[in-house]
């Protein structure tokens, strides 16, 4: 491991300062940085240390509605907030999928998201409820879509210097839902195969009005699965229909095989869980269309 | 003549044994003070790193180490020209095959030529282990790459590139004069199969594949070794055998035995993967060289990617016939074992195993030994066991079905009963199979029905048989001046036989458990004994310390009669003390007796156990479980472990011996298994992708416990720890195919291969 | 290069010289001598190195020793009070729940912060919570037996 400069800001400003020095590294909860650093698949010269930056680690509700998410909070700390299991269920518990206990509670939604691994399993359930980044540089602050943050496998779009502060989730909508499920051969400590994340919103005539499908592990970045939101959109919820968008979502993956699975059979789990957690929303709904 | 312990009255009620005891070693290790290798820093100790191949086949034409000397913070580097070349054949003792150091020279130290991903070359001692790391950087090796064969059908292919040229095919008649990578061919048979294959009423074959797996042992290899101005050298290991570790490093190193001591420590999981040395001979050498401590800790992308022994792989074929009756009319099995780099072990012990629960007048067992270029595979628990039974009880759970029958009453129908003839020929001894299926019949996990679920669920029967080894074990017994027994005992605790066999010489003293203290001596302090290993430590152990108990009493009992003044044999003993037994004898404790003769010189028993009857281990599992169809997902629901464990000496320990090893099971049986690219490197290198069951991924394992005592061992103890693996992998599968009506024919079944079976 | 860490370990102020590459694992072991918390895996996926810090359980191996100061960091060492065992260590010893014992200080980790967070754990939520520690021996029954009577005892 080579040697490297720790640097701890207390604010943004400071942290956004300390990051623009070459080859500088953030540290949110370092469960994917110091690893990668022992093992030499990354260098840094400079860690860039987040978690006393307050603004980093806040979890707050904002006036429209929506919460204000610190990239640096925890898993842990993101599962257990009233707000968020109130609004977003699925946040929550896409957090708590993250590695054990041990890792969610260091672990944050930040360090999911600019790690940009394919599997990151924090990241549908913000795509599919209109998560966006709020990122500081030295040019100021600018906010994206969370759904454009990724370049890549281990990229994201932002520029060297650049640090994502927080993540905005807006207002949940009336009548919307919201899941993320993945696969994987064991219960926790693993790796998703494939993942779908799901959001439904219901129109006053009970068909769907509107719908997101996001997916991970099957692309070099999580992807939306349009023809699958295409067919949704305008359907009444039923078994067979989610089963269509399934299949449509498995068409839209782009994966590739490797050893956690060969390519068909994640095409193969992104139809299976897609029609599951279409059918978790409206569960969580209480409309019909959950029963397989 | 008068003897002492407790089984001078045969009938005698046990009061120590059998009972669920704490560990003796139970609060260090729940505090956290238990000392294994890693935890030592002994003043100015340095640290070591290997450097490894990167390529599956190459030969060596040149290492140049310079670069790596001249880096600031270096003290020593290594490659194979540091040690003395060992010719093949170079064997040292070590069971009833012994152990060739040729091979153990090249996995420690390749020479030459690398013949996988991961095989040291070299080593470094530094200041720290960023220096060592850095040093490895500066090592050039100039490799001339070959073509790399990667499973047993490559490695057996015409014109395959050949491993070793010292390797002509063993039983095979003639003997091949060219080498090849097949090491040797096995035949175990009687009558005629074929025939009675052709005539059988129904008949069922299994081919299946099983993948590498590891043992897993959460405490990487480590070692610790200095050596003092004298030359003599002190290695701190987690190792299964002290005695072993103790001749490999000695024959590695050319140094003689006398000048070397090995310290077991507390092993952090070893189930066979800790017999052999990984590192402690390097460590020796750096140690001499740097004339400095040195320590050597594996990480853990080491222990998976060729750093250490993982499990054969294999490829097994079993054909089944019945007649009429329901009876077994033959056996054809066909066992290819995946030995990795360097050549393995005979396949007979596997071929006979998987066979031996079955009485069946025509067997052909014929069995191969293959080298390919992946690591050199070690012993993990039962080795061989799991893999064969997924293919044998696969086969027969198959005839059931094309007879119609149960598969319990099948088993009953066919069962080896004590006498009846072992697929080697001999009868066997003593054996509680029938009284373990009695007990499934009437247990609740067999009879109960499924209740149902989302998904279709399944019930699987299946046996395991494991012969285990008994080889040689010694201890000694100090009485203390308290007149408490001290025990050294020589084979390693790995199962936790610290506790048992102090619970044994408790046994024999009439003392608690509290009042004896036991330790595990090293190398230098205690006689020759075998590794732990074979299922044969509580065996042999319980055999040795019986002795050494009896021996101490019998020395007691002399200084007993001369202080009570009368006859040695007019003296009873009991409870930790010696009475006349004339009516109104006098009494005298052993503390009474050692404080009064403590300057008459040491009493000492000693106690060594060799060639001791088997203890033949015996299991039957059955297994629920509910398949997920649409993602291949398998969840064990319920899992139920019924063993003959001879005499439970504590049924605590017996218990955690079989629920771990039943976990191990469903972990190779699930999810546990070596997927390698086609470069020959391993591409689930970690904890995370080579998945190991979890809290979740597994029922509480539930334990029956049969006691059919072994003759002529003392308190007929059987082998427990290695037979619970061997069944699982088949009572999972059983349990697919009764729920979906198919057959798994790869292991692991991970839910990939489960969905593409299911989808044909 | 060296740096001096101020921080809490089991309640003890501690400053301590360590290389800025140390893990806290590193540290604890190394630098202070505390070794009852174990190196497994080396990243995360094993639990053998779990400690508490702030009260939270986190693997060691995945914190920098440089993100130490100020925080407080409770070992396997600290459990015990005053030679008195915690109902934890003392129900794993009854219950046979610990076999070659390299997983059990991260096990009893864990297994404290549950109770002190949820004192009476179903079976399920036990075994979520010991979900990040791997056990190779003893199949995880009597672990999860013994969390489970820890919690009634304390019950009591």
């Amino acid at each position: 491991m080579q040697e490297f400069v720790y640097e701890r800001p207390g604010t943004v400003a400071e942290a956004v300062a300390a990051l623009r020095a070459g080859d500088a590294r953030a540290l949110a909860g370092g469960t994917d940085l110091v690893p990668q650093l022992r093992e030499g698949r990354r260098t840094a010269g400079r860690v860039v240390d987040l978690k006393h930056v307050p603004e980093l680690t806040a979890i707050a509700a904002l006036p429209d509605g929506g919460v204000s998410i610190g990239a640096a909070a925890t898993a842990t700390a993101v599962a257990r907030h009233a707000e968020i299991a109130r609004r977003y269920p699925a946040i929550g518990l896409s957090a708590q999928l993250i590695g054990g206990v041990q890792v969610q509670n260091r672990a944050s939604l930040g360090g999911n998201i600019c790690n940009a691994a394919p599997s990151a399993d924090g990241v549908p359930a913000l795509i599919c409820l209109g998560a966006r980044a709020v990122v500081a540089g030295p040019e100021g602050r600018r906010e994206m879509a969370v759904e454009e943050m990724f370049a890549g496998p281990g990229r994201t779009c932002l520029a060297a210097g650049e640090l994502l502060v927080a993540i905005r989730l807006p207002a949940a909508e009336a009548g919307s839902a919201a899941c993320y499920l993945r696969f994987t051969p064991r219960r926790e400590m693993d790796i998703a195969v494939a993942g779908s994340g799901v959001w439904l919103r219901l129109g006053g005539d009970g068909a769907i009005a509107d719908a997101r499908v996001v997916l991970a592990s099957v692309a070099p970045t999580p992807i939306r699965a349009p023809s699958a939101e295409r067919k949704l959109v305008g359907g009444r919820p039923a078994r067979a229909l989610f089963e269509e968008a399934g299949r449509l979502a498995a068409n839209d993956a782009r994966p590739i095989s490797d050893t956690r699975g060969s390519a068909d059979y994640r095409r193969t789990l992104v139809a299976v869980l897609t029609a599951r957690a279409l059918a978790d929303c409206c569960r969580q709904l209480e409309v019909e269309g959950a029963d397989r | 003549m008068a003897t002492d312990g407790a089984q001078a009255g045969a009938a005698a009620p046990l009061k120590v044994l059998g009972r669920r005891l704490a560990r003796v070693d139970a609060r260090e290790r729940v505090t956290g003070e238990a000392r294994y290798p890693a935890d030592l820093a002994l003043p100015g100790m340095v640290h070591a790193r290997m450097l490894r191949s990167p390529h599956a086949h190459a030969r060596i034409r040149r290492i140049d180490t310079t670069r790596a000397e001249a880096l600031k913070g270096v003290l020593a580097v290594v490659t194979a020209a540091d040690f003395p070349e060992l010719p093949v054949g170079t064997m040292i003792p070590m069971g009833e095959t012994g152990y060739d150091m040729w091979m153990v020279a090249e996995l420690n130290m390749a020479r030459r030529k690398v013949c996988w991903v991961g095989q040291p070359v070299a080593a470094v001692a530094a200041v720290d282990v960023h220096v060592a790391e850095a040093a490895l950087a500066l090592i050039e090796v100039d490799y001339d790459l070959l073509p790399a064969v990667l499973d047993i059908e490559a490695a057996l292919a015409d014109g395959a590139p050949v491993l070793h040229e010292h390797v002509l095919t063993k039983g095979v008649e003639p003997r091949p004069k060219t080498p090849s990578n097949l090491c040797s061919r096995t035949v175990i048979g009687r009558g005629d199969t074929q025939a009675a294959l052709g005539q059988a009423r129904a008949k069922a074959r299994a081919s299946v594949r099983i993948d590498t797996a590891h043992q897993g042992y959460l405490e990487p290899q480590v070692v610790v070794a200095e050596v003092d101005a004298n030359g003599f050298a002190t290695v701190w290991a987690s190792t299964q055998g002290q005695f072993t570790a103790e001749l490999m490093i000695a024959s590695m190193l050319g140094l003689p035995a006398s000048k070397l001591k090995v310290v077991p420590l507390e092993v952090g999981g070893g189930f066979g993967g800790k017999i052999a040395i990984h590192g402690e001979a390097v460590a020796v050498r750096l140690a001499q060289r740097c004339r400095r401590p040195v320590k050597i800790v594996l990480s853990r992308d080491e222990v998976l990617q060729g750093g250490s022994g993982p499990a054969a792989a294999a490829m097994i074929d079993i054909e089944v016939g019945a007649g009429e009756d329901g009876r077994l009319v033959a056996i054809d099995g066909t066992y290819r074992m995946d030995a990795g780099g360097l050549p393995g072990l005979s396949p007979s012990l596997v071929m006979q195993a998987s066979a031996a629960l079955y009485q069946c007048p025509n067997l052909n067992l014929v069995g191969y030994d293959v080298v390919t270029n992946k690591p050199r595979t070690e012993a993990y628990r039962g080795p061989g066991g799991i893999q064969a039974a997924f293919a044998m009880e696969q086969a027969m759970d198959m005839l059931c079905e094309r007879l119609g029958m149960d598969p319990l009453e099948f088993r009953k129908r066919n069962a080896s009963v004590t006498g009846s003839t072992m697929p080697i020929g001999t009868p066997f001894p003593s054996i509680g199979l029938t009284t373990i299926l009695d007990r499934v019949a009437e247990h609740s996990c067999w009879r109960d029905p499924l209740v149902k679920g989302n998904f279709p669920r399944g019930r699987g029967l299946a046996l395991g048989y494991w012969r285990g080894t008994s080889m040689t074990s010694a201890g000694h017994i100090t009485i203390a001046g308290d007149g408490r027994p001290m025990v050294t005992m020589g084979p390693v605790d790995i199962s936790g036989t610290r506790t048992t066999m102090a619970q044994v010489v408790a046994e024999e003293f009439g003392l608690a458990l509290e009042d004896v203290h036991i330790h595990t001596g090293d190398s230098k302090s205690v006689g020759y004994s075998d590794g732990a290993a074979g299922s044969r430590v509580a065996r042999t152990a319980t055999a040795a310390l019986v002795e050494a108990s009896r021996d101490a009493l019998s020395q007691l009992r002399k200084r007993a009669a001369e202080k009570l003044q009368c006859a040695a044999d007019q003296l009873d003993y009991a409870g930790g003390a010696f009475r006349a037994r004339q009516a109104g004898g006098a009494a005298i404790s052993l503390k009474e007796l050692m404080a009064a003769t403590l300057t008459d010189g040491a009493v000492i028993g000693r106690g060594v156990s060799t060639k001791l009857p088997l203890g033949v281990e015996i299991g039957a599992h059955v297994c629920d479980v509910e398949v997920d169809t649409e993602t291949g997902l398998v969840t064990v629901l319920r899992y139920t472990a019924f063993q003959d464990v001879g005499l439970a000496l504590n049924p605590a320990a017996v218990e955690g011996q079989i629920e771990g090893s039943v976990v191990q099971g469903l972990g190779w049986a699930l999810s546990e298994g070596f997927d390698y690219g086609p470069d020959g490197r391993l591409r689930n290198a970690s904890l995370l992708d080579y998945r190991m069951p979890t809290a979740l991924d597994v029922p509480k394992i539930e334990c029956v416990i049969v006691e059919t005592p072994v003759p002529n061992v003392p308190y007929g103890v059987r082998g427990v720890g290695e037979v619970p693996i061997v069944p699982p992998g088949a009572a999972v599968a059983n349990a697919i195919a009764r729920a979906t009506g198919v057959r798994m024919t790869r292991m692991p079944m991970t839910p990939e291969r489960v969905l593409a079976a299911l989808q044909g | 290069m060296k740096t001096l860490i101020d921080c809490t370990v089991n309640g003890e102020e501690r400053s301590v010289l360590a290389d800025t590459r140390d893990t806290l694992l590193d540290l604890l072991r190394d630098r202070l001598g505390l070794t009852g918390t174990k190196e497994g895996c080396g990243n995360g996926n094993c639990g053998t190195c779990t400690v508490l810090m702030d009260g939270a359980p986190v693997n060691a191996c995945l914190v920098l020793a440089l993100e130490a100061p100020g925080r407080d960091i409770a070992t396997i060492e600290g459990l015990a009070q005053g030679g008195e065992l915690d109902p934890l260590q003392q129900a794993l010893v009854e219950h046979n729940g610990t076999q070659c014992g390299f997983c059990t200080p991260g096990i009893l980790i864990s297994a404290k912060a549950l109770l002190d967070e949820n004192p009476r754990p179903t079976e399920a939520q036990i075994r979520h919570a010991i979900a990040g520690n791997l056990c190779r021996c003893t199949g995880y029954g009597k672990i999860v037996e013994a969390i489970a009577a820890a919690a009634a005892a304390r019950g009591r």
